[in-house]
């Protein structure tokens, strides 16, 4: 709210504003390409060293874990004997957690982890939830998306991010790597650009075809919104397309980053797009299919899917290193619950609370945040989270992203946790 | 003088009255009078209800009254079905049911029983004792996924031929709605039961549908409730069940959830058949939707359907599959009763829907983003298909898109509307058309015989006489090499990713080969047949055929310009290079932004 009161009442970000106050004029209102970018580059020149223009290269990626990732053995609390009185069957001996410090240690299958927190550059924040928590994966997975639990928020936390952080004209600043687009990146100004393979996206057809084709997806007066939307995605899908398509067309990398899952291929599009020099600030990678909802026999599945996304994310680091731009990215990583505490009788676990959340990197001032639940106080069969999600996405967008506009983003105050040095 | 004046202006206030009409018909759910049914209101009725029409069955629908055309396809029992059933591969042998949940638990069964899978391990003492085990399972994993792709096109064909077009629509928004997916099951003979399951329900009382799935085989499986047992309830398949089918959020407890898991504990599946262990099931009483007695599975079903919020979260659903995504508060209840006062029957419901005024309302028609599905087969038959093409293939058509038969994301079955365009998705509806108007035929690998380049690499290598652990090394920097590759060859006993090819090479050998054809089109001949004989004419026909709206002048007079240039004449002359142009035209027209609503 106090964001909107300095920009006088303009609905429009603050970057929006000072362009407005410089010139006059929106950038991008009809001005002529030419000019426009000539005002664009003035701008940022006017607003640099300026808090808001802090850490303009700087990119994050988000990874989201599907399904409900279980937390308690991801970090595995092994000097609480209350975790094995949990888990007797499920509980991860203390003989092979990978031991991080407190009496807390990592799965064993999450040797990527364990690479990245002795290399002091992966956090992890303990007991990650928000009040009256929702056991329904889709519920707790759009309150995560949205940054507003229980508020019937429509726009994602990431999209309104760009919306205040980003110049409106400046394209392609988030990337979903995806078949469907996330709530998470959902904005009014920007348009997410959503696509799987990078290869697969492109036009395919004649010069001559392909020429009609822009002209079919130019932006007409209509009054079917759907077609309103449909031909504006046809005209930004033209244009970004070639972007992406040459910017990893050529991308080789000699780094692991494991198998399974489509994380570490993804992860490695995110490096190729990152090398390229895209514009692109906010990266939003999914491990999809609902993987992490481990009711039956979760343990070898498990461990598989942990060791997957630590070899993936550990990969992407590596890879990052070898290209020289590590110390441009940080990765936060979520899930949309943790599980019971109690396992099920199914060798499994059921729907959960509180869970740990995770961000790398080599600005990261790595480590133990927060404080763990207690396995014993609990809220029918559930942790009670200690620490809000939204601190953490407060911490990113401040700390790291150097943006002072978190309140606004996350409609509320959420203050950082002191991650970035 | 007034005469003329009469004439001049009476069709034009005629055609502001009924362009007012059909945007004032917005929520309103009274039948359409047979005056106002025309050949453009058939067309939506049949995109809608079924996959579209090619112009003849439009134009058929259009001389019935908007009763009977409802009527005829509605009640399509009284139509034959003359479909094949699907023509089953033999892939499951003696001793491969129940098939483990894991790689990690087939060779632990194998370790405990000397054998599993219908195969015995090694003698002690020889190499890779486990190894036979490992393959057959990983084979039993992709010769199921190959059944799947073939079961899917199989469906794809029963769409595009079927003579009862609402029936194979309905059967989609079930598998949709009580989404089970291949990925998990593992099994296609439970999808293919669990499909034809939703076809003969399709149609029926909801109550019969929603036993028949919490029996089902494929969705026991998919939400584990083999694993609900007394002692320990699974909540899993309780909450999706209020959740996603019946309820929706916000409409119970977490506690109603608890208690609807305890009544369906010993649900559970022996292989294809339901079984009802009660042993393990909780006979004690449950307060459940604020009432306590000793209820059973079924009990609660019924319990869920005496809720009147039921009846119109499940009419809601409906109507926003058939009819659009905004739906005003009246009609939501109204639809709500309807569904309700017939006692969950499907037909007095959807006869309702598709005899409003709302249903042909500006709010409705063209408004609706077409499924993959839906947009694959549609186009097929506005191009008088008689067969699916495999040339490209089907399934990778529909996947590249966000939509796999048999294997929806997640519990909650495709979102639909927006989500499905991205902008790589927009420009990917377009460019598998251009794969079927021009068909690649030298370069394409059919998916149902293509391996991972991973395993296409570890045959080359044992070809070339390496050592298994040689052959299936990653090519990476030993520094950062991934613990999951590490794992790959770390049991003596056996090798993951060998067994990952081998299992393959088996698949490919017993599952049957996809026939692989390319569309049959001859686009020539149908302008002849239309009469269109200039470059006007033909952009037209295209356009009335296939689009649901008109384009505007500007975009039109694009392809007219295109079409004229490609053939250097206003006129069509029959001869080679014709069939080619129109290819090219279709292909414009197909992946006009326009072309993805119907």
């Amino acid at each position: 709210m106090a964001r909107k009161q300095t920009v006088r009442g303009c609905a429009c970000s603050r970057r929006d504003f000072l362009a407005r106050g410089l010139y006059g004029i929106g950038i991008g209102a009809g001005l002529p390409l030419v000019l426009s970018r000539t005002s664009a580059a003035l701008t940022a020149q006017a607003l640099r060293g300026t808090s808001a223009e802090k850490h303009p290269e700087r990119i994050l990626v988000v990874i989201e874990l599907s399904g409900g990732n279980d937390g308690l053995n991801t970090v595995v609390p092994y000097s609480d004997a209350a975790y094995y009185r949990a888990r007797p069957k499920l509980g991860i001996a203390e003989r092979d957690v990978i031991k991080t410090s407190d009496g807390f240690g990592f799965h064993p299958s999450m040797v990527g982890f364990e690479h990245l927190y002795k290399d002091g550059m992966l956090a992890v924040v303990h007991g990650c939830g928000y009040d009256h928590p929702s056991l329904s994966h889709f519920s707790s997975m759009g309150f995560w998306h949205t940054g507003v639990p229980n508020g019937g928020e429509t726009r994602g936390w990431i999209g309104r991010l760009a919306d205040e952080r980003y110049d409106a004209s400046t394209r392609n600043v988030i990337v979903d790597l995806g078949t469907s687009q996330s709530l998470a990146v959902r904005g009014s100004r920007h348009s997410p650009l959503v696509f799987d393979d990078p290869a697969r996206f492109h036009r395919d057809g004649t010069d001559a075809e392909k020429q009609v084709l822009a002209g079919l997806s130019r932006p007409a007066p209509t009054s079917n919104p759907v077609l309103q939307f449909l031909k504006s995605t046809a005209e930004n899908a033209t244009e970004s397309s070639d972007v992406v398509r040459r910017a990893t067309a050529d991308y080789h990398t000699s780094v692991d980053y494991g198998q399974g899952g489509g994380l570490g291929g993804n992860l490695r599009r995110v490096a190729a797009l990152i090398a390229s020099g895209m514009p692109t600030r906010l990266y939003y990678v999914t491990y999809q299919g609902n993987s992490f909802d481990t009711h039956v026999q979760q343990a070898d599945l498990h461990s598989r899917l942990l060791m997957y996304t630590a070899d993936a994310v550990r990969g992407f680091i590596e890879d990052l290193k070898r290209i020289g731009r590590a110390d441009q990215v940080a990765v936060m990583m979520f899930t949309e619950f943790g599980r019971r505490v109690e396992e099920n009788g199914s060798l499994g676990t059921d729907h959960g609370t509180a869970t740990p959340m995770f961000v790398i990197g080599t600005g990261v001032k790595g480590g133990l945040y927060g404080r763990h639940p207690s396995l014993t106080d609990l809220d029918d069969g559930n942790m009670k989270m200690t620490t809000d999600f939204r601190r953490v996405y407060a911490t990113v967008i401040k700390e790291w992203l150097g943006c002072d506009a978190a309140d606004d983003i996350l409609k509320g105050r959420f203050d950082p946790l002191g991650m970035f040095a | 003088m007034r005469r003329a004046f009469a004439i001049v202006l009476l069709p034009f206030i005629a055609l502001v009255a009924i362009r007012a009409a059909s945007g004032e018909w917005a929520g309103d759910l009274s039948p359409i009078a047979a005056r106002d049914w025309t050949y453009d209101r058939a067309a939506h009725l049949i995109e809608r209800a079924g996959f579209g029409a090619a112009p003849d069955e439009v134009a058929r629908l259009a001389a019935l009254t908007p009763q009977r055309a409802v009527d005829e396809l509605v009640d399509y029992e009284s139509i034959a079905d003359d479909l094949k059933p699907f023509d089953e591969s033999v892939i499951w042998d003696p001793g491969m049911d129940p098939f483990p949940p894991s790689r990690a638990e087939a060779v632990r069964l194998a370790r405990e029983h000397g054998g599993g899978l219908g195969e015995k391990i090694l003698p002690e003492g020889a190499q890779r004792r486990l190894q036979p085990v490992v393959d057959k399972f990983f084979y039993g994993l992709y010769a199921n996924a190959i059944e799947t792709q073939r079961l899917g096109l199989w469906w794809a064909n029963r769409m595009l031929a079927t003579r009862r077009p609402l029936e194979e629509k309905l059967t989609l928004f079930w598998h949709g709605h009580f989404a089970t997916g291949e990925n998990k099951v593992r099994d296609y003979r439970m999808m293919l039961r669990q499909n034809e399951m939703f076809r003969a329900q399709a149609s029926g009382a909801f109550r019969d549908l929603l036993v028949g799935i919490l029996k089902d085989p494929a969705m026991l499986v998919y939400l584990d409730n083999g694993e609900n047992i007394k002692k320990h309830p699974n909540e899993n398949f309780g909450r999706e069940l209020l959740e996603l089918f019946t309820m929706g959020v916000g409409n119970y407890t977490e506690r109603d959830v608890r208690e609807a898991a305890r009544a369906f504990t010993g649900w559970t599946n022996n292989v294809l058949e339901f079984k009802f262990d009660a042993d393990q099931h909780d006979a004690a009483p449950k307060t459940f939707l604020g009432q306590t007695a000793p209820f059973d599975g079924e009990d609660i079903v019924d319990r869920i359907l005496a809720q009147p919020v039921t009846a119109e979260f499940m009419a809601a659903k409906i109507y926003r599959f058939f009819v659009r995504d905004e739906m005003d508060g009246a009609v939501r209840t109204e639809l709500g009763r309807t569904y309700r006062d017939s006692g969950y029957r499907m037909k007095p419901l959807l006869k309702r829907i598709f005899l409003s005024k709302d249903f042909y309302s500006a709010q409705a028609v063209a408004t609706q983003i077409k499924s993959p599905v839906h947009l694959v087969v549609s186009t097929y038959k506005k191009m008088s298909l008689r067969e699916v093409p495999t040339i490209p293939d089907f399934g990778r058509m529909t996947a590249s898109l966000g939509q796999s038969l048999f294997d929806p994301p997640n519990v909650a079955g495709w979102a639909g509307g927006r989500t499905w365009i991205t902008p790589s998705t927009l420009l990917n509806r377009g460019n598998m058309f251009r794969a079927v108007l021009f068909p690649d035929v030298k370069g394409f690998r059919p998916p149902d015989r293509t391996m991972s380049a991973t395993d296409v690499r570890v045959g080359q290598r044992f070809a070339q006489g390496m050592s298994m652990t040689e052959a299936t090394l990653e090519d990476v920097d030993a520094a950062t090499m991934a613990e999951s590759n590490m794992m790959v060859d770390r049991d003596e006993d056996y090798n993951t990713r060998y067994g990952g090819f081998k299992g393959n090479l088996l698949a490919f050998e017993r599952t049957r080969l996809i026939p692989r054809r390319t569309a049959q089109i001859d686009l020539a001949a149908m302008i002849a047949a239309g009469g269109a004989d200039t470059v006007d004419k033909v952009v037209d026909q295209f356009v009335r055929r296939f689009l649901s709206v008109t384009l505007a002048e500007r975009d039109r007079s694009l392809l007219v310009d295109f079409l004229r240039t490609k053939l250097g004449s206003t006129s069509i002359i029959p001869g080679e290079h014709l069939e080619d142009a129109l290819r090219e035209l279709l292909y414009l027209v197909l992946s006009a932004p326009e072309y993805q609503v119907g």
